[in-house]
């Protein structure tokens, strides 16, 4: 387990990079730029992106081979560029299961560090016993959802 | 404390990978089920061993043993008057595997993140004008 206390296992990765923060936020939400990095699929794969940058808009890629497609999708939760972007993230890496990714970029001289989180949601049994250090990440979520409707 | 027991007792029976890993990940998700397992992790213990370096009541750790029983990250045998519990491992290796993966994907994309950043960079020093549309 990476990180102890509030929530179970997850996943985290951090990463210099020689870039500033808005150019990466750029990555993770313009469409054309999404598709350059985003696919796993390595060769000749057709990837489309779409997203609705604010919170509660949706996002996916599509990626298509000759032989296959795959879909990615999600909902922001939260935006704030450059520092912080959150989003579900729903796919067959995750089995179709919805789980959470948090991007937070920090600037450090003329690069920018990178610590991306992934985990997944809370289920409903989760959620009544014990909300601590998820509740405010659903309650965000719900902010989000209910913007959306 | 308000523990979610049913719920979590019916998802153990269900055969799908995906709901027993939810209700692996549910038990992880508190920290005094976390630091039971990881005194498991050491040796198998009995229920009163375990309980004692919690400040809470015998009570009150016996039920999240039993999240952790229901989720089948805890196993419990009889051996006389005791009740000794057991980590079962595959359970948690199941996590391991979730984990490893997610990880993997990340790793690769960054990868190919550092690249087109790379990739941009050089684009720009070779002059806006001669690629308009990036560098495919």
């Amino acid at each position: 387990m990476d990180r102890d206390d509030a929530t179970g296992p997850i996943v985290q990765l951090r990463r210099r990079l020689s870039a500033g923060a808005e150019q990466i936020f750029d990555l993770w939400t313009k469409p054309d730029l999404m598709v350059r990095w985003l696919s796993p699929f390595p060769g000749a794969v057709d990837c489309k992106a779409s997203c609705d940058l604010r919170p509660g808009g949706a996002f996916s890629l599509v990626m298509t081979s000759a032989d296959s497609s795959r879909e990615v999708s999600g909902t922001y939760v939260q935006i704030d560029r450059p520092r912080k972007l959150v989003f579900t993230w729903i796919g067959p890496l995750t089995n179709h299961v919805t789980t959470l990714v948090t991007v937070e970029l920090i600037p450090i001289g003329d690069q920018t560090e990178i610590v991306l989180t992934h985990e997944r949601l809370p289920t409903p049994a989760m959620h009544e016993g014990h909300t601590k250090g998820w509740g405010h990440i659903l309650d965000h979520l719900a902010d989000a959802v209910s913007n959306d409707t | 404390m308000q523990i979610a027991m049913i719920d979590i007792a019916a998802r153990k029976d269900a055969a799908s990978p995906t709901v027993r890993l939810d209700a692996v990940f549910a038990a992880l998700a508190d920290p005094t089920r976390r630091a039971i397992i990881e005194r498991l992790s050491r040796s198998d213990a009995r229920v009163t061993d375990i309980a004692e370096p919690f400040p809470m009541s015998l009570n009150a750790v016996s039920k999240h043993i039993r999240v952790l029983e229901a989720s089948g990250v805890v196993e419990r045998r009889r051996q006389g008057r005791d009740h000794i519990l057991s980590i079962n491992p595959s359970s948690l290796d199941e996590i391991d595997g979730w984990i490893e993966g997610m990880r993997r994907f990340w790793e690769q994309r960054l990868d190919a993140m550092e690249r087109l950043l790379h990739e941009i960079k050089t684009d720009h020093k070779s002059g806006p004008k001669d690629r308009k549309h990036g560098s495919r």
